[in-house]
Order: C-alpha cells, then structure tokens, then sequence
C-alpha cells in the first residue's frame, strides 16, 4: 500500500504545487494574492476539454494550446480586474479578483456546464494497473507526475534563465529599481498575470485526466494550492512546490493509514502545526524586528 | 301581505342557515389549479429538479390537453431553489405567497427540502414531494406534506438487503458524511444493525475529492463482497475510476443518486467499470424502455433536447400521482380535500413506480418500493425490485 500511497500523494501533489506556483507567481510581483486563480485554472481545464475532445486536437497539442489562451486570459484579468486598481487600497484588489472569479465561473456554466455536469476527460494511457508483487503501478498518473514535472522544470527555467524571467524576478524585488533600470514594470505586471494563469492551466490540463473538469472546480484546488503555498513560505516558489507535495502525500498517507476522514484534514492539521513552530513556513523570509 | 312577509322571512332564513359554496382555495379558479414547482432550475442539483418538473409538466400537459381536471387546466409555476437552503425558504415563500399556488409539487435536493420545510408546514398548503429522500422532509409527519420519493431509510435498508440475496457475505460501505450523506448512512448503519451484519470497512470521501486512493486501497485491503455506496454522482465517479484502476471490482451498489446509469458510464468513462454495479431507481422503467415511447415522444415534443432520463421518469411518475388525487378531490376543490384524498390512497399503481402508492394518516412516505438497476452493454435493466416493509 505505501508505495502506491506515495506514488499517488507525489503526483496529486505536483499538481497542487504547479497550481500553487502561479499563485505565488502573482503575489511575488504584484503583492496581491489572486483569488480568481482556482477559476483561471478550472477555465484552462474546460479549453483544453474544448481543444482535445470536441475539437479532437491531439492531447499534447490540446495542452500547449489551452496553456496559451489562459496567458492570454490571465493578461485579460490584469487589464481587467488589476490594472485599474493598482493604486487603490489592497481590499479593492482582493475583491476584485473575488468579483472575476465569479465572472469566470458564471461564464463556464453557461459555456460548458450550464447543465452543471461533471464532464470526464479521457484518460491519457489507456493500459490498466499493472500489479507487482503486490506493487500497484498505474501508468496514467505516471504520465501525469512526469508531465507535472517537466512543466515544473520549464517554468523554473522561464524564471531563471529567460530575459522576460529575469525582468520579473527584478519587479518581484524592487520595482522601483526595475523602473529605473528601464524594465516597463507594468507590461511585467500584465505578463506576470498571464504567466500563473498559464501555470494554472498546465496543472488543469494534467489533472484533467485523473477526475473531471467541472465549474467548481478551482475553488477547492485554489485552498490546496494556497496551503500548500503557506507552507512552503509564501512567496518562494520552491517553498510552493515543496508545500504542494508535501499536502499531496500527507493527505494520502494520512487518509490511508489513519483514517480516510482524514484525508481532508490532515493537510491543514500539519500546515496549523508547521506555522505554529515556524510561522514563515519552509522557505518564507524570518521575520525581522528593527528595535 | 302577512302571508307574503313570513314566506320571505322563511326563504331569507334558509338562505342564511344553509351551508355557504366552499370559497375559492388560493390558486384555484374556474378554469385553473396553480400548482408550484420547487426545486433547482441551475446548477449541478438541476437533475433533481429541473429534469423532474419536465417529466411532471409533460403529463400536466397531457391532462390539460384532454380538458383538465374536473374541468379546470393545470398551471405549473416554477422557482429554483437551487439545491440551497437560503434559496429554497425564498422559493417557497415566492410560490406560496406571491404566487399563490393551491399546492405544492416538487423537493429535489433534501438539504433543501428540509430548510423549505417549516414554512412549507406553516402555510398548511399541500406537498407532494417528488424527489428529496431525507427522512426529515416526511418525518414527523406533518399534515399537508406528503412524499413519493423513496425515503433515505427505505434505500439504505433496500441497498444492504440487494447485497445480503446476491450472496454477500462481507460488507463495505463508502460514504460521504455531509448532510446528504448523514441522511442515508445513519439509516444504513441501523439496518447493519438490525441485520446482524459488521462493515468489514466504513470508508468516508468528501463530496470535492478528486482522488478516491486511500479509500480504494483500505477497501480493498479488507477483501469485502460488496460495497455499498453512498455518494453524489461525481464523488462516485471518482471513486469507481480508482476502483476500475486498481482492479478492485466486488459487487458495488449504489443509491437513487446514481440512478441514471447512461450518465454515470459516460462520467466514468472507463470501459467495464460499471461490470458488477447495481444502483437503485425510484421508478420501475430505463429512459430506453418500449414501455416509455409515448412519453418520450411527449418530452422530445414539450422540451426539444432532452434526452429522457430516469428523472424525467420520475416526475411523470409522480405528477400521475398528484392528478389522481386533485382528480379525486372533486370540483370543489380545497387544500384539506386533497390533504384527505392524500391520506385516503391506497395502492394506488402508477404503472411506472415499481410498486404501488399508498398513504396513510400516520405514514406519508408512500413509495416503498425500489428497483434496482444494471447496465449491461448500452442497455439499462432492471434486475429486482423490493418492497421495504417497516
């Protein structure tokens, strides 16, 4: 049971650090925590349903493409729901980023789910569980953990070794001195947006496969992720992945061998006792108090 | 002259010792019967709403197309409740007050239903329930509200006694533990009780899990014959995909909340998962029944798109009810005429309920009678159906 339980807490919980990693994207460069980034993941889900199933584009190609289009829509949210707020009090961000929310949800009902169905996704392999010597293997979340991975890999490269990478990192920690170096912050701001919405719907479209895409479905991922990002220590992206694969294996070893009512809790139990002993989380900045 | 002054003072005094012409119930004209519609329009509960108010409306349809009832057109006015406690007390208030139906006809979600229910019972207006399973909707019975919908407890029993005849010696149970799920698994684990039986595991999954591993594995590990299953379709889902990948395929018996299998393959959507699943059905018929032809006809006619579902079924089922009694009430139509046609029917055969229907002053959850139902290929089939007796 254990190695199945780790394989299968390792690959939920890569997706809920990819989701966690646009979160913490976001709030790096802008300070805001967007609120509407569950439904900027359920709505890169539903594109790539559209791509893949009725438009029967090849999965990967299905992938690249919804990727694209929520970059597009997460720079539609910054013009939108950000831009014009940059100098209002931080309340009128959060509640805007609220607002959109239910916009994006609204929309995917009426689009995709008007009849509030749970639309499944096909699997990506269709070979069953293979069983040995009482190892369980199932290819399909093989396939799913490797593809969280690799798009784990390209971001942190995008991040560390592209020019427009850099140019946010630099926003992220002085955007007065990104200004003054010539770096047009609010065009980073925007890309910014679109990048964790990006984020977000490359974990859509890997989880996809695994349950279903449905209009509800970014608000409870959004928790996961958030936890998972105050774990690792808000605003560290490496703090994000460790937090999401930290709740990932928590979860599943807690409802698996202590109690399946656990499942949901255990999570936040260890995030409660973790904050309680380090309440910068894994990797967040000590907090310093000049006297 | 003092003839004709007595013989007036005498007609005069008959007229006003005579019993007056029952006044007009609310929501009832010459030609009319306003009756309400509660239940969710939108959202994911649609199906215990919407798709139920289609069936119901085709038959009304039918009755006021053949000249009504007693002479006067059924009118079906609709709120949505959507499947929310705040929504459905509002939507009640909104048929009872500002539209003021005569009576009631419909409950789809039981959280609902049971928020919707005091006010509902203070109005003293008619309930016919025709989708809410929670015991709390009909228990304790209250004098108007009426339900033919099985009750939560008549499944749970019926759930454990299907797997007890196929052989099932080991029993598991997987549930949720929400409202919804509380309202079915408390009466499950009172007939395990009653029946000397042990859950050899009792497994919970929360309504938003995308991942059913630890469940399927702790399941598996106790090696049962059979699993009964009391979850919302898409948990369920989640759960018989894990299964299905896992290979762990016991006997798996579902309730009433799966009990439009065609669309829970298709939510499924691993081929040969459902192989050993078996779910109950409040009606005794499939949507691809030869027996439905005609009122599939009449739903593709009223409701262009709908592709007909055992809810659909349901509401036909019960609206079939609702005429019969507002049939048996007379022209002189009142909510206390209805409440006592109400208590008064017995055995009364709906030809689509597996069972007959019957009231009494004391017990007004008057279906009792699940069937159960398999997929086999494309087909939906019914494979048994039992009278729960209490």
């Amino acid at each position: 049971m254990l190695p199945y339980l780790l394989v299968s807490g390792l690959t939920t919980g890569s997706l809920y650090a990819l989701v966690a990693m646009g979160l913490v994207v976001v709030y790096k460069a802008t300070t805001v925590v967007n609120f509407a980034h569950g439904e900027l993941f359920m709505v890169g889900g539903f594109l790539a349903y559209t791509f893949h199933v009725l438009l029967k584009l090849g999965y990967v190609v299905s992938l690249v493409l919804a990727v694209a289009a929520a970059l597009v829509l997460g720079l539609v949210t910054e013009r939108l729901a950000y831009r014009p707020l940059m100098r209002a009090p931080a309340i009128s961000v959060v509640l805007a980023a609220v607002g959109f929310s239910f916009v994006l949800k609204g929309a995917a009902r009426q689009i995709w789910g008007g009849l509030g169905d749970y639309i499944p996704f096909p699997p990506l392999v269709a070979t069953p569980a293979i069983t040995m010597g009482g190892l369980i293997i199932v290819p399909q979340q093989l396939v799913v953990l490797a593809g969280a991975l690799v798009c784990m890999g390209i971001f942190t490269v995008f991040f560390t070794s592209t020019r427009a990478g850099k140019m946010m990192q630099a926003t992220a920690e002085n955007a007065k001195a990104a200004r003054l170096v010539g770096i047009r912050v609010e065009r980073v701001y925007a890309f910014t947006w679109g990048v964790g919405a990006a984020t977000g719907a490359a974990a859509a479209v890997l989880m996809a496969p695994l349950t279903f895409v449905y209009p509800d479905v970014g608000s409870p991922l959004l928790v996961k992720a958030f936890a998972a990002a105050v774990l690792g220590g808000f605003g560290s992206l490496p703090g994000a992945v460790l937090g999401g694969f930290s709740i990932g294996l928590i979860e599943n070893l807690a409802g698996g061998y202590i109690n399946t009512s656990f499942t949901d809790i255990s999570a936040f139990l260890v995030i409660m006792l973790v904050l309680i002993v380090r309440p910068t989380g894994f990797f967040g900045p000590r907090a310093v108090r000049r006297i | 002259m003092r003839t004709l002054r007595i013989v007036l003072m005498i007609v005069v005094a008959l007229l006003v010792a005579s019993p007056a012409p029952p006044a007009a119930a609310q929501g009832v004209t010459a030609d009319e019967i306003k009756i309400g519609a509660l239940g969710a329009l939108t959202g994911p509960g649609y199906l215990y709403g919407r798709l139920i108010m289609n069936g119901a409306e085709v038959v009304y349809n039918e009755v006021n197309k053949a000249g009504g009832v007693n002479g006067r057109k059924i009118v079906l006015v609709r709120e949505d409740d959507r499947c929310d406690a705040a929504s459905a007390i509002a939507a009640a208030k909104k048929l009872i007050f500002q539209h003021q139906v005569f009576m009631l006809h419909g409950g789809g979600c039981s959280n609902a239903s049971i928020a919707a229910r005091p006010e509902i019972e203070k109005a003293n207006i008619p309930w016919v329930v025709f989708a809410s399973v929670a015991d709390e909707v009909t228990l304790p019975t209250a004098p108007y509200i009426f339900s033919t919908a099985l009750a939560a407890s008549i499944e749970s029993a019926a759930q454990l006694e299907f797997a007890l005849q196929r052989g099932a010696k080991k029993v598991a149970v997987i549930s949720m533990r929400d409202a919804w799920g509380r309202a079915r698994y408390n009466p499950l684990m009172e007939t395990f009780k009653r029946k000397g039986v042990t859950p050899v595991a009792d497994e919970e999954m929360s309504p938003d899990a995308n991942d059913a591993t630890p469940q399927v594995l702790r399941l598996r590990q106790a090696n049962p014959d059979a699993v009964m299953i009391v979850l919302y379709p898409k948990a369920a889902a989640v759960y018989m995909r894990d299964a299905a990948k896992l290979g762990f395929k016991p006997l798996q018996i579902g309730q009433s909340a799966l009990g439009d299998l065609l669309a829970f393959r298709d939510q499924v959507a691993i081929p040969n998962a459902l192989e050993r699943f078996y779910t109950i059905s409040h009606v005794r018929y499939t949507p691809d029944d030869p027996e439905m032809e005609r009122w599939r006809g009449l739903l593709e006619k009223y409701f262009p798109g709908d592709r007909m579902s055992v809810y659909n079924i349901m509401g036909i089922a019960s609206a079939n009810v609702v005429v019969e009694v507002l049939k048996r009430a007379g022209r002189d139509l009142t909510r206390d005429r209805v409440r006592d046609e109400l208590n008064k029917l017995k055995d009364f055969n709906t030809n689509i309920y597996p069972g007959v229907i019957t009231c009494t002053p004391t017990d007004h959850q008057c279906h009792k009678t699940p069937a159960f139902m398999q997929l086999t290929g494309d087909k939906v089939k019914t494979v048994g159906v039992t009278t729960v007796t209490r």
